[in-house]
């Protein structure tokens, strides 16, 4: 079933379709219209689902965290200042190891007072211990939904599903809509390992001595690699089943390629067509769309970037006192590559608070990686009269 | 791989989560209370605010569960005529309704009314068995006579009913007309009465037609003779014109069928409910009907529905003012002189005094002026010992007169007068009198804890709780109306009240029929889940949601919960979140 949809409620529907059985979450711009429309759909009977409605997203989450444990499929939505109040029981969630798909429209932190999109509200959660998957369609938000449930149902572990305000979640596109019997078969119930079972009751999340607290991080750790190995096999089966699959990361038209772009989100599109007109031109411009930043996929990515001379990194995002977040891991995963084969990475910061990422700006973006002979300084502003 | 980079130990030797090894249960919480929840059903204000003594939370609960027919049966263990009341009492069960706080009182008179009906299209239930050889007389067929045979009957007595008027019914047959009381539902109920094997005689005045002395046959009395005698309005020149006249009488004269003619002005002095019964009746022999009364709206005594029914169907009102004396040209009463008044200091019962403006005199144009101020009681008839205090007989609680076996009730003993009240009256007459005769027969009950038997300690009494056929389990009821400060709205959604389907007639004159159809069936069971439950646990489960120490479970019997104290850490969630207040906290019994 192909409908027309905004990105939001292609999150909805992807929701739908998993079953979830628990919903809890306060509304937030750009967030709303996500858990609006599922509240109709428990309200009307089309998702058996309990929606619980709560005060602050602070208690959305630990709705979700003790539907989680009693061994419910549970799903929140936020953004943004609503997704840093939920900070301290982000930890709770993946340290319990608690499979809870949250979806974060990407809205930049106040203040200023915004609504508009950029990373830093989900790239600030980034060691919290989420798998967090950042999504360039409304198709891929739909589908990444359904695959979220499997993939942290697999490894247990809590998914954040990205998307950009606006451009993406009140962007309609169409999007085909999985009928359910298929979903069913990709997605079965979940099967609880550990659950808080009244018939024998044990006390979760108490006090863990010295001599075992890193074997349990080892084990968080560990799954995480675990989710790098297993997303290519969800991928896979979710393919056979729709012919549908994206990666967890996607080359296009590296090959041979002198500049690579690297992007996230909604950016990638654009940049698509900036290197479509640059390769009929005759140039040797590819782009490396990043979906997955933790688990980081760093032999993947270590193994697209080389062999091209050079890396321009487009960060929807700042650190603070060092420079766009995706540019830094990038340069980390780089640093093992022997330096004749290692490219030189232009660290761009981009777009932040919303501001429109065009394709001249991107034009622009390629242009100075292409012609400087070095990278000024490690983060390189674009737009921003200095 | 060396241990730096691997973990000490495997997977297998820690759990993946902090989670305990053992069963919490080894840890008993239970132990570090100092203060416990426990239940404890109250009582609904509704219960305490019904002079019937109806336990209308409880059938309320019971239709709320779709148990119908059990709603009706605990209904007709209190009221024995729940198709009239449900469309004539004030039902003053609603002025205390703690949903008022939320949105709307729950309708009750509405949903009693289409219980009433239900019952009497249903079978008639089976005659109760004859347990007692004593008889007892009861004078007088309106609601308080009927309440007492019908409640005597249902105690195993044999019951006889002196009724002076050709048919039973009393004041709701002779004042309350028919557009409010369709006789049909009248009869059908008294037939119910009459098939409990209670006998009806008619047209037999207790003092005319039998004597005092040929009841001495009969065990004990009861005398409810109502009040029948107009206050006089001194109204100056009123004399002799025979169209100003106390309106009882000409409700009396309506009901039994007649239709004078009344000219084209009516006025009708009194705010009560016989004046409303006088303009509307008027009404519907075509005049034009103003109702004047001395006191603001806001002082009526009649029911405010059948204020707001009477203005929808044109009758005039006119506040502050009272009639002083008539016109009378050619031997014809042509107007109505009246006095302004305004409010004073408020008198005896509460509500403040009119007094007239001086200067304040106008004529108001009249062929009729019908007066509704009040009745008085004829009790010439009882035998001399019995005491007679402001125009009412004395009584005890239990309607015991000041002479042996002669109890005394209804309009006759008791203020203020009400067709609920009167079955209040009867009931509890009908609790003394068997008391009375199980004494005399050398039963030696146990005295009557009359404060036990009265809903929430001040209400009527419950034949229920009398008789310990309380079908509903309560658990440690506690005798105490329940106020809305005790109870948590939080857990509470709002829900508009069902009003009554009224249709104002276009051609009144054409009709005597009902005008106000109350609920539909659908209506009545959405007004039932309106109903909150005050006091008392409906089972909904809250207190178990919320227990964090899961000690609270479904007992085995699955009515109500246990709580195990072992683990109850008394943290007092439960009470707290009991939108009803029928938990409490108290100190741990150590």
């Amino acid at each position: 079933m192909k409908k027309v949809m905004i990105g939001n409620h292609a999150v909805s529907w992807g929701v739908q379709r998993s079953r979830v059985e628990v919903i809890s979450a306060y509304p937030i711009t750009p967030q709303t219209q996500i858990v609006e429309e599922l509240s109709d759909m428990v309200a009307d009977g089309r998702l058996a689902s309990r929606y619980i409605k709560v005060e602050s997203e602070h208690s959305a989450m630990a709705a979700c965290i003790g539907a989680s444990a009693a061994g419910a499929r549970a799903f929140t939505a936020t953004s943004a200042q609503g997704l840093a109040l939920m900070h301290e029981l982000l930890h709770w969630a993946a340290g319990g190891r608690l499979p809870i798909v949250m979806a974060d429209v990407n809205r930049a932190m106040a203040p200023g007072w915004t609504i508009w999109t950029d990373q830093n509200d989900t790239l600030s959660q980034r060691d919290t211990g989420w798998i967090q998957l950042y999504c360039e369609t409304n198709q891929e938000v739909f589908d990444t939904t359904i695959q979220a449930f499997r993939l942290a149902e697999t490894v247990d572990l809590p998914v954040m599903l990205v998307l950009d305000a606006f451009f993406l979640s009140h962007t309609s596109e169409p999007v085909d809509v999985t009928d359910q019997e298929v979903v069913d078969r990709f997605l079965p119930r979940r099967e609880a390992r550990l659950k808080l079972d009244p018939e024998d009751p044990h006390a979760f999340g108490a006090l863990v001595r010295p001599d075992a607290y890193m074997e349990m991080r080892w084990q968080q750790q560990e799954a995480m690699r675990e989710a790098l190995r297993v997303l290519p096999e969800i991928e896979k089966d979710w393919e056979a089943l729709t012919g549908r699959t994206y990666g967890a990361i996607e080359t296009y038209r590296t090959d041979g390629a002198e500049l690579l772009l690297v992007t996230s989100g909604t950016i990638t599109s654009t940049a698509r067509h900036v290197v479509d007109a640059r390769r009929d031109r005759g140039e040797a411009v590819g782009l490396v769309k990043v979906k997955m930043f933790r688990p980081f996929p760093t032999e993947v990515l270590r193994e697209a970037l080389t062999g091209a001379s050079r890396v321009a990194v487009l960060d929807r995002n700042i650190s603070p006192g060092h420079g766009g977040i995706f540019a830094e891991e990038i340069r980390s995963a780089l640093y093992d590559v022997p330096p004749e084969r290692r490219p030189r990475l232009f660290g761009y910061v981009i777009g932040l608070g919303g501001r429109d990422v065009t394709p001249s700006v991107i034009d622009a973006v390629v242009d100075r990686s292409l012609e400087a002979a070095e990278p000024e300084r490690e983060d390189l502003w674009v737009g921003v009269e200095l | 791989m060396s241990d730096i980079t691997e973990p000490t130990r495997t997977g297998r030797d820690i759990p993946p989560v902090a989670v305990s090894r053992t069963t919490t249960e080894v840890n008993p919480t239970g132990s570090w209370k100092y203060i416990q929840p426990r239940y404890e059903d109250r009582v609904a204000p509704c219960n305490a605010g019904c002079p019937v003594g109806i336990d209308v939370e409880g059938y309320l609960y019971m239709l709320g569960q779709g148990r119908t027919r059990e709603a009706i049966s605990l209904l007709l263990d209190e009221n024995p005529m729940p198709a009239v009341t449900g469309r004539v009492c004030h039902h003053p069960c609603e002025d205390g309704c703690n949903r008022a706080n939320l949105d709307e009182p729950v309708s009750i008179h509405g949903i009693e009314r289409r219980l009433g009906d239900m019952a009497l299209a249903g079978p008639a239930p089976e005659p109760p068995e004859r347990t007692r050889e004593e008889r007892v007389a009861v004078i007088g067929s309106g609601p308080a006579g009927l309440a007492c045979a019908y409640h005597l009957a249902r105690l195993g007595y044999g019951v006889t009913v002196f009724e002076a008027a050709p048919e039973a019914g009393g004041m709701l047959r002779l004042g309350i007309p028919e557009y409010r009381l369709p006789r049909a539902i009248l009869d059908r109920q008294i037939d119910r009465i009459r098939g409990l094997g209670v006998e009806i005689r008619c047209g037999t005045k207790v003092g005319t037609d039998v004597s005092w002395a040929e009841l001495d046959g009969f065990d004990a009395v009861f005398a409810a003779p109502g009040a029948h005698v107009g206050k006089d309005a001194r109204i100056e020149e009123a004399e002799g014109t025979g169209t100003i006249r106390p309106g009882l009488a000409f409700l009396k004269e309506v009901n039994a069928g007649a239709r004078p003619d009344l000219g084209d002005h009516v006025i009708v002095v009194g705010g009560g409910n016989t004046a409303m019964d006088c303009a509307r009746s008027a009404l519907r022999l075509g005049s034009k009907v103003t109702v004047v009364y001395r006191r603001t709206p806001v002082e009526m005594p009649a029911i405010p529905q059948e204020v707001k029914e009477a203005k929808a169907e044109g009758v005039g009102f006119l506040f502050l003012a009272a009639p002083s004396a008539a016109r009378i040209v050619e031997g014809r009463l042509r107007g109505l002189e009246c006095r302004r008044m305004e409010l004073g200091a408020p008198d005896e019962s509460g509500r403040r005094r009119p007094v007239p403006v001086e200067e304040g005199r106008f004529t108001m144009v009249a062929d009729t002026v019908l007066t509704a101020i009040g009745e008085d009681c004829d009790l010439a008839f009882l035998p001399g010992g019995v005491e007679v205090v402001g125009g009412v007989a004395r009584i005890d609680e239990l309607c015991e007169s000041t002479v042996a076996r002669v109890f005394v009730g209804g309009d006759a003993a008791d203020l203020p007068r009400s067709v609920a009240d009167a079955l209040g009256s009867g009931k509890r007459a009908a609790i003394g009198i068997d008391h009375w005769l199980r004494e005399r027969a050398g039963e030696s009950p146990p005295p009557l804890d009359t404060t036990a038997l009265r809903f929430g300690s001040t209400g009527n009494l419950s034949a229920d709780r009398l008789r310990g056929t309380d079908p509903i389990p309560r658990t440690a009821p506690v005798n105490e109306v329940v106020s809305w400060e005790e109870m948590n709205p939080a857990h509470f959604a709002r829900a508009p009240r069902h009003e009554d389907h009224f249709h104002a007639t276009a051609d009144l004159a054409a009709t005597f029929g009902e005008v106000n159809f109350g609920l539909s069936e659908k209506e009545m069971r959405e007004e039932a889940e309106r109903c909150l439950n005050c006091g008392v646990c409906n089972r909904c489960e809250l207190c178990m949601i919320f227990c964090p120490d899961m000690a609270i479970h479904r007992r085995a019997d699955g009515d109500g919960f246990e709580i195990d104290m072992r683990y109850c850490k008394g943290c007092g969630l439960c009470a707290a979140e009991c939108p009803r207040g029928a938990m409490a906290m108290s100190r741990e019994a150590r």
